[in-house]
């Protein structure tokens, strides 16, 4: 029972984590249409900058986060403006091809950089030991977990009670009205970037606590958490965080009472289940596709 | 005024080679290609040290991998089958060849059909989803392939070969070419140029056939399936048939473009098929241009001979030869490098290095008028 809870509540912030990524998955996917492959890479990003903000220069966490947000965004509307702006219309493949191909570009930066030698996780949150039911689980797998769902709530709020997530949906749900009412959809393209990258980066300082070792193998991070997409539904916002709960619990259930080596494959063992009984995920909208 | 430039009927539409440009660029392509590794390999030493022998080393690596590449175009560029299964399949190839050759000791050339066999019914599994699902969806299916393969693969290794790689000996020259025999149980294909031989005919028969199969009804079925695949049900193509069988050949050829490449470097280990395995081939079509065989040769042979060239141009030039980062971050540079090269080709020239080609080829053909 003590390994149960455990692994549920270090499950239940490693989906958080997914729930993050996804969420920035879906942001772009749903105004863009554009599957963003090179999200774990900018996971890592995020992780490594707040690596150096928090373990270097002694930066307290939150701050460290904002940071790390704001840089990310930055940088995402630099990938809206300087590439992805150039690519509308063309097919999907050429898309996610662009994607792996920034990929590439991070993995390469982040290796001259920061060299690929493993760093010990960061020690921006606090780690004391809550007890629960005869269990130990550290105090930051709560913090995670609980800002998450905070972040994910107020998306959610967002786009349903703001202007500009009116403004988003409206985009997402027709391009040709939506600019006709005035709407610029090339700005609504570049927030979307600058939210999913936000995203990306806050979950990659949130993983930089949980992982064992920072090193490139966090940019996995950003595959995995395509299945929590898939399982919440590529266009739901609210499909994100469920998805995401749903794959990091069961993997860190599986990595748990299996061993390790199982880990690579749950979240791919639900996508493709999940492929097959519901491609459209579990709040997301059926795609329409014509003969 | 029969012209050799007109077509006058299908079956001169339908050959491979159908100009004379173009049969005089098969000539030329022939000959250096028989003759290139008796220059390789005769011990002369270029000016500025150019890394001469190294080269060979490129060509047999960028021979095996021009298979897979081109597999890999046959399914993405001339089917629109968007599947990122390549890594898990080239791992397949390897599992399999590991299984027969070194553990069982099968000799090579029972080995190399084998794994094209067993490939081909891994293709019909890896198919399942494709039948059911397209596009980006199809995609995340196939994504998961190579993290099941690499479980497979890890799992064998541990219990067969234990934390060592897997030793793959020198194939031997079968017995009955008498004129190539050295002596008790034929010759060992032991060195670059002795590979060179043995892959080049390999690889030159796998574009043929694929090729071949691009002429095809089937070929042609492809084709309406990448345009549309429920249209092309109606016009009598069945597109569960054209599926099924895509990824039967290009997974055969994959399957086996592992196998090859296995034996060729002769030891495989755990590290040996990173997630990075996947991408590669990705920048090698991407590079080289979708839906063509001419893309997949020229972005294996570019993906495996830039970071040479890169290290020669890097060594020899008197300022950049002195900057110790670039040195000892060699590797890392060179994939930021195709990473950019990736979108920047995307971006700016969709068709690759072989549309890039072809412009030059027809500036050239209209010469007075193309200015």
């Amino acid at each position: 029972m003590e390994r149960f809870i455990t692994l549920l509540a270090s499950g239940l912030s490693l989906g958080a984590v997914y729930a993050l990524v996804s969420l920035g998955f879906v942001l772009v996917f749903k105004s863009t249409r554009v599957l963003n492959l090179a999200m774990g890479e900018f996971l890592m990003i995020g992780t490594y900058i707040g690596y150096f903000l928090i373990t270097h220069l002694g930066l307290n966490f939150i701050p460290a986060l904002l940071i790390v947000a704001a840089v990310m965004g930055s940088l995402g509307l630099f990938v809206h403006y300087g590439v992805m702006r150039n690519l509308v219309g063309r097919p999907f493949f050429a898309i996610v091809l662009v994607t792996i191909g920034i990929a590439i570009i991070i993995r390469g930066i982040i290796l001259v950089v920061a060299g690929p030698i493993e760093r010990p996780r960061m020690q921006g949150l606090s780690s004391s030991i809550v007890n629960i039911g005869g269990a130990q689980v550290e105090m930051y797998n709560f913090i995670i977990l609980g800002t998450a769902l905070l972040l994910v709530l107020g998306f959610y709020l967002f786009f349903r009670s703001s202007r500009l997530g009116l403004h988003m949906r409206a985009v997402a749900e027709n391009l040709q009205a939506s600019s006709a009412m005035g709407i610029s959809p090339d700005r609504i393209y570049a927030l979307a970037w600058f939210i999913s990258l936000a995203m990306a980066g806050a979950g990659g300082v949130f993983f930089g606590h949980y992982t064992a070792a920072i090193d490139l193998n966090i940019a996995a991070i950003g595959i995995r958490a395509a299945p929590a997409a898939i399982v919440g539904g590529l266009d739901s916002v609210e499909g994100a965080i469920v998805g995401g709960l749903i794959v990091g619990t069961l993997e860190q259930m599986g990595a748990g009472y299996f061993g390790a080596d199982y880990r690579d494959i749950i979240p791919f063992l639900i996508l493709t289940i999940m492929l097959y009984v519901k491609p459209a995920g579990l709040f997301g909208s059926p795609e329409l596709v014509r003969i | 005024m029969a012209r050799e430039k007109f077509i006058t009927d299908y079956r001169q539409d339908m050959r491979i080679i159908r100009t004379r440009p173009q049969r005089v660029w098969a000539i030329i392509i022939t000959v250096v290609l028989i003759a290139l590794p008796f220059l390789l390999n005769n011990g002369w030493t270029p000016p500025l040290n150019f890394p001469w022998v190294a080269w060979l080393t490129v060509l047999n690596l960028s021979l095996t991998a021009i298979i897979g590449a081109a597999a890999f175009n046959l399914l993405v560029g001339n089917t629109g089958q968007v599947s990122l299964a390549h890594a898990g399949l080239l791992i397949f190839g390897t599992i399999i060849s590991g299984l027969f050759g070194p553990l069982f000791g099968w000799n090579f050339w029972v080995v190399l059909p084998l794994t094209m066999i067993t490939g081909a019914l891994a293709g019909v599994v890896i198919a399942l989803p494709a039948l059911r699902l397209k596009g980006l969806y199809l995609l995340l299916a196939t994504l998961g392939i190579y993290y099941f393969a690499y479980f497979v693969y890890k799992w064998f290794l541990v219990r067969n070969f234990g934390f060592i790689p897997i030793i793959y000996s020198f194939p031997t020259v079968p017995e009955w070419f008498p004129w190539l025999n050295e002596g008790e149980g034929g010759l060992a294909i032991n060195n670059n140029f002795r590979w060179y031989w043995t892959i080049l005919p390999i690889t030159a028969l796998s574009l043929l056939f694929m090729s071949n199969v691009i002429r095809t009804s089937e070929g042609r079925a492809f084709a309406a399936v990448k345009a549309r695949d429920t249209a092309s049900s109606l016009v009598g193509v069945s597109p569960v048939k054209s599926k099924l069988l895509v990824f039967m050949v290009s997974s055969a050829f994959v399957s086996m473009s592992g196998a090859l490449q296995s034996y060729f470097l002769s030891a495989r280990e755990e590290a040996s098929y990173p997630f990075q395995t996947t991408l590669d081939y990705a920048i090698m079509i991407v590079l080289g241009g979708f839906s063509s065989i001419l893309g997949a040769v020229f972005g294996a042979l570019f993906f495996y001979g830039a970071p040479v060239w890169i290290d020669w141009i890097r060594q020899e030039t008197p300022v950049l030869r002195d900057i110790n980062f670039l040195y000892s971050y060699k590797s890392e540079i060179n994939l930021a490098v195709f990473g950019f090269l990736i979108v920047f080709v995307l971006v700016r020239s969709p068709d690759g290095l072989s549309g890039a080609w072809k412009r030059v080829k027809s500036y050239f053909a209209k010469w007075p008028y193309s200015l």
